[in-house]
């Protein structure tokens, strides 16, 4: 039991640590969120008009004399409450409320991909592996170089290709327009269809990882003995590939995936940007252009929260699995 | 989805364009669907007018006229009491004011409002509701984005008193032109009107909020209002992903207006058929100097020789071509707007506009008179210090930074140095607001109405200024001139009507801006805007400028929908 104390008392050290950084690394940033709003409004034809800019300081709270230490302590108090405060960028919507709208898209488009990008390297990689040496290794290069163009470019040329010479997807966005938002067929039939694209970006991009990994423990653990006396005892190769090979290979990645999904609500924001998915990829870039502190720290907050989670997860389940990382406890 | 796009196309080959046959069936959806409104039924493809107002991402849904995330409202479904010409000088176009007098000392504004005005929710509009929403202002200083600061009184059901404590003829315009009407009826139950979204706006204008999506939102003509339906049946305004889109979307047919540059602007008939553009010049652009040491600005350029010097380096023609696709036009020295203000222009400034070539001799003498001597690397330098200074430019904002560079090059040749330092947007703001720059590239804007009177007092009034290091707003030259601060008190007291005493007041502070330069003019910057004149007849024109065309651009924008007739295409 001290085993699973001191790993929680560790994450309860790091998530306060998280939340502490995300308050001050925010308030680095140059400008105030009042300027870059009345310099946005201008370029808008808005007016310039010194009384806007008393009327939005009131609105915004921004020109309060509060200290740093007390921002911070009141700041503390009401994430502890669940109270992350008003979207500047968003204004007057709340943060919590922003972030539930535009989490969903990013869960599912980037969850999705990641779990296909995983199975599908997985796959590849087992296959690749157990009959190494074969012309299936120039895969590994394929996919590597394929992982290595920068995503942007990639994803442009995709929608170049796709979306603007052939016409088999939609450009941007993440759903018709025509279709109201719900749990209904055709809105869920249209967000699918605008999010394969994206999706089959991301996969494109990140299954060469999963791939070389994999092949390269399928290597490894192919030399083992006990693979050597599973063909002794003349098992059927697949039997032996899948049962004694990839079972034993595949556990470095199941750990890595299980980081990866904590970093799924990070989302893309280049894949989001690219697309402009309604997702919290290009809510957490609306938030640094705007200096929305508030926002920022919100998303921020549920990043953290996501990845400490995911990563205490894969420590407990450790624990569980395989005994040794507790040995010395 | 993809189903019904790819029959639409086959359906569409004679426009053969994806993208148009979404929009169509979009269209189609929003009309023939079940958002269908009672009186709004006509509404059809070829009335409806789909505007971008570059919108990146999704909408967020606010039409509180007084919030400033506001998406869509003030014209459209919230009208003030009257339409003031920012581009041209006309007498403002009533609307829920039926016309406006002030006392002699304009000290006290008695407006005639309109009768027979219903709300779009049925009840009936009346001079309280004016009262009403001005009380609201005065009481509530986060939303008073117009400084009003007077005391209402309906004194019946079509008159509004409004009294000042001081002469009051210059707070006119915003009062009358940009204060959006509200129903008592209902705001009166608000308690916080700042932060109340209004997700179901009522209001007098011409059009009402039908339909609203995160990527998209429809205003639907209103059926009872006062001036008869419009005949833009619904305008619908979609969110895209930037101003790249905006031009893609245009190649695609999927819009019919759009403010923004798009390649090539000189062929824009030919790119786009059945498209044109209009340029009107509004943003007069100029490099902001902080001018003040006094106020504790630091740099070369606080001389005014050197910003005069730099003043006649420019070749204007030159940037024009390079940097602005020769959509930008002449300026004046004295910052009146050209040819908007051209009455306004005073006899005394020594030129009238800033010369289109650069006029060396005349730089030279400048800067050797304020003692700078020429260096062997050909760059004067006073006191072992070289004339060189940094330009501030966003990021991104390629004309501007093409502008500057070229700008450096010209001033090289008369032996000053000057440097593009491109920064972000948020800190860019942040250096402007508090002096943290020797040079910045910028335009100055105007006020709600065509009067060179606002921007003088926005960018040139010592009132709106503030030391180094605090935020000046809007005098970020931290320019300060006590015989300027005296013509902006002045002009404040006397009656609009009397053109000749304005004319001596703003030729005062045309000529010591001139003499001193602040901001150093560049050219007058045009804000271009595409339109599908093959759908809608009636956009505004050089001759019929009626309404600044941007698509932006509120109230205008409401003025132009109401000027429009589908042509049935």
């Amino acid at each position: 039991m001290r085993y699973y104390g001191r790993k929680l008392a560790f994450y309860a050290v790091a998530l306060w640590a998280a939340v502490t950084l995300n308050f001050f690394i925010p308030r680095l940033l140059p400008g105030n969120p009042v300027d870059i709003l009345m310099a946005k409004l201008q370029q808008r034809g808005g007016s310039i008009d010194p009384s806007v800019r008393r009327t939005y300081e009131l609105l915004l709270g921004s020109n309060s004399r509060e200290s740093l230490w007390s921002q911070y302590v009141a700041y503390l108090g009401n994430t502890v409450h669940g109270n992350l405060g008003t979207s500047v960028s968003a204004f007057p919507a709340k943060v919590s409320d922003v972030i539930a709208q535009s989490l969903p898209w990013t869960i599912v488009l980037v969850g999705i991909a990641t779990v296909i990008s995983f199975v599908l390297g997985i796959v590849l990689g087992i296959v690749v592996g157990w009959r190494r040496g074969s012309w299936l290794d120039s895969l590994v290069p394929a996919t590597t170089v394929l992982a290595a163009v920068p995503y942007f470019w990639l994803a442009l040329i995709l929608v170049a290709l796709l979306s603007s010479t052939l016409h088999l997807f939609p450009i941007m966005g993440g759903y018709d327009v025509y279709f109201t938002p719900g749990l209904n067929w055709e809105f869920l039939r249209s967000a699918g269809y605008y999010g394969v694209l994206p999706a089959l970006t991301i996969v494109v991009s990140s299954v060469g990882g999963w791939l070389l990994g994999m092949r390269n423990m399928m290597v490894s653990t192919t030399s083992e003995d006990y693979i050597l006396t599973a063909e002794a005892k003349g098992l059927r190769p697949r039997r032996i590939m899948m049962r004694y090979a990839a079972r034993n290979a595949v556990l470095p990645s199941v750990a890595g995936f299980a980081i990866s999904l904590g970093f799924v609500v990070s989302g893309a924001i280049v894949t989001e940007q690219v697309f402009s998915y309604p997702g919290i990829g290009s809510k957490l870039l609306q938030a640094v252009q705007n200096n929305d502190y508030a926002l920022m720290q919100g998303i921020f907050l549920v990043i953290t929260v996501a990845v400490l989670g995911a990563n205490l997860l894969v420590d407990l389940l450790y624990g569980i699995i395989d005994p040794r990382t507790r040995a010395d406890s | 989805m993809f189903l019904r796009s790819s029959r639409r196309r086959a359906s569409a080959a004679a426009v053969g364009m994806l993208a148009v046959a979404m929009v169509a069936a979009a269209c189609a959806g929003s009309s023939g669907g079940s958002g269908t409104k009672a009186g709004a039924g006509d509404v059809t493809k070829a009335n409806t007018l789909i505007a971008y107002t570059g919108q990146a991402g999704d909408y967020q849904l606010n039409f509180n006229p007084y919030s400033p995330s506001l998406i869509g409202g003030p014209g459209t479904i919230f009208e003030s009491l009257f339409f003031f010409n920012q581009v041209k000088d006309v007498a403002p176009a009533p609307l829920l004011g039926k016309s406006y007098t002030w006392n002699a000392t304009g000290t006290v504004l008695t407006i005639t409002t309109r009768s027979g005005v219903t709300w779009s929710d049925g009840k009936p509009f009346s001079a309280k509701d004016v009262a009403f929403t001005l009380d609201m202002l005065a009481a509530n200083p986060a939303i008073n984005t117009v400084g009003y600061a007077g005391h209402a009184k309906a004194t019946d059901d079509t008159h509004v008193v409004v009294t000042f404590a001081k002469p009051s003829y210059m707070d006119g315009p915003q009062l009358l032109g940009k204060t959006f009407i509200v129903p008592q009826h209902i705001w009166s139950a608000i308690k916080v009107p700042a932060t109340d979204t209004m997700a179901k706006p009522v209001g007098t204008g011409p059009y009402t909020l039908t339909d609203f999506k995160a990527q998209a939102f429809t205003l639907t003509a209103n059926p009872k209002y006062w001036g008869g339906p419009p005949a833009v049946k619904a305008v619908r305004y979609l969110a895209l992903a930037g101003n790249q889109s905006g031009a893609d979307a245009l190649g695609a047919g999927q819009i019919d207006w759009q403010t923004g540059p798009v390649p090539d602007l000189a062929k824009v008939e030919k790119t786009y058929p059945g498209y044109k553009a209009i340029t009107v010049p509004l943003n007069q652009m100029a490099l902001f100097t902080c001018s003040n040491a006094a106020l504790g600005c630091t740099g070369p350029q606080t001389d005014p020789a050197v910003r005069k010097a730099i003043y006649y380096g420019m070749d204007r023609t030159q940037l024009n071509a390079l940097a602005f696709q020769g959509t930008a036009s002449d300026m004046s020295p004295g910052l009146a707007l050209m040819p908007r203000d051209q009455a306004y222009v005073s006899a005394d400034l020594k030129e009238k506009l800033a010369p289109s070539s650069p006029q060396a001799d005349k730089a030279k003498a400048l800067l050797e008179g304020a003692g700078w001597v020429k260096g062997a690397d050909g760059i004067y330098a006073k006191n072992g210090k070289p004339l060189a200074m940094t330009v501030k430019v966003v990021t991104g904002w390629t004309d501007y930074i093409t502008a500057v560079d070229t700008m450096g090059q010209q001033l090289k040749a008369i032996g000053i140095k000057i440097t593009a330092a491109q920064v972000s947007w948020n800190e860019w703001a942040d250096a402007r607001g508090q002096g943290h720059f020797e040079l910045l590239i910028d335009s100055l804007n105007g006020g709600p109405s065509a009067d060179p009177y606002y921007l003088n007092a926005y960018f040139l009034s010592s009132l709106n200024t503030a030391k180094v290091g605090k935020t000046a707003n809007p005098n970020y030259a931290r320019f300060s001139d006590p015989k300027v601060d005296a013509a902006l008190a002045a002009l404040k007291s006397i009656d609009p009507t009397k053109t000749q005493d304005r004319k001596v007041q703003l030729g005062i502070i045309q000529t010591q801006v001139e003499e001193n330069m602040p901001y150093i003019p560049i050219l007058t910057g045009g804000t271009t805007s595409e339109f599908h004149s093959a759908k809608f007849d009636g956009w505004p024109s050089k001759d019929d400028l009626y309404a600044f065309p941007a698509v932006w651009s509120r109230p205008d924008d409401a003025q132009i929908y109401k000027h429009l007739k589908p042509t049935g295409k």
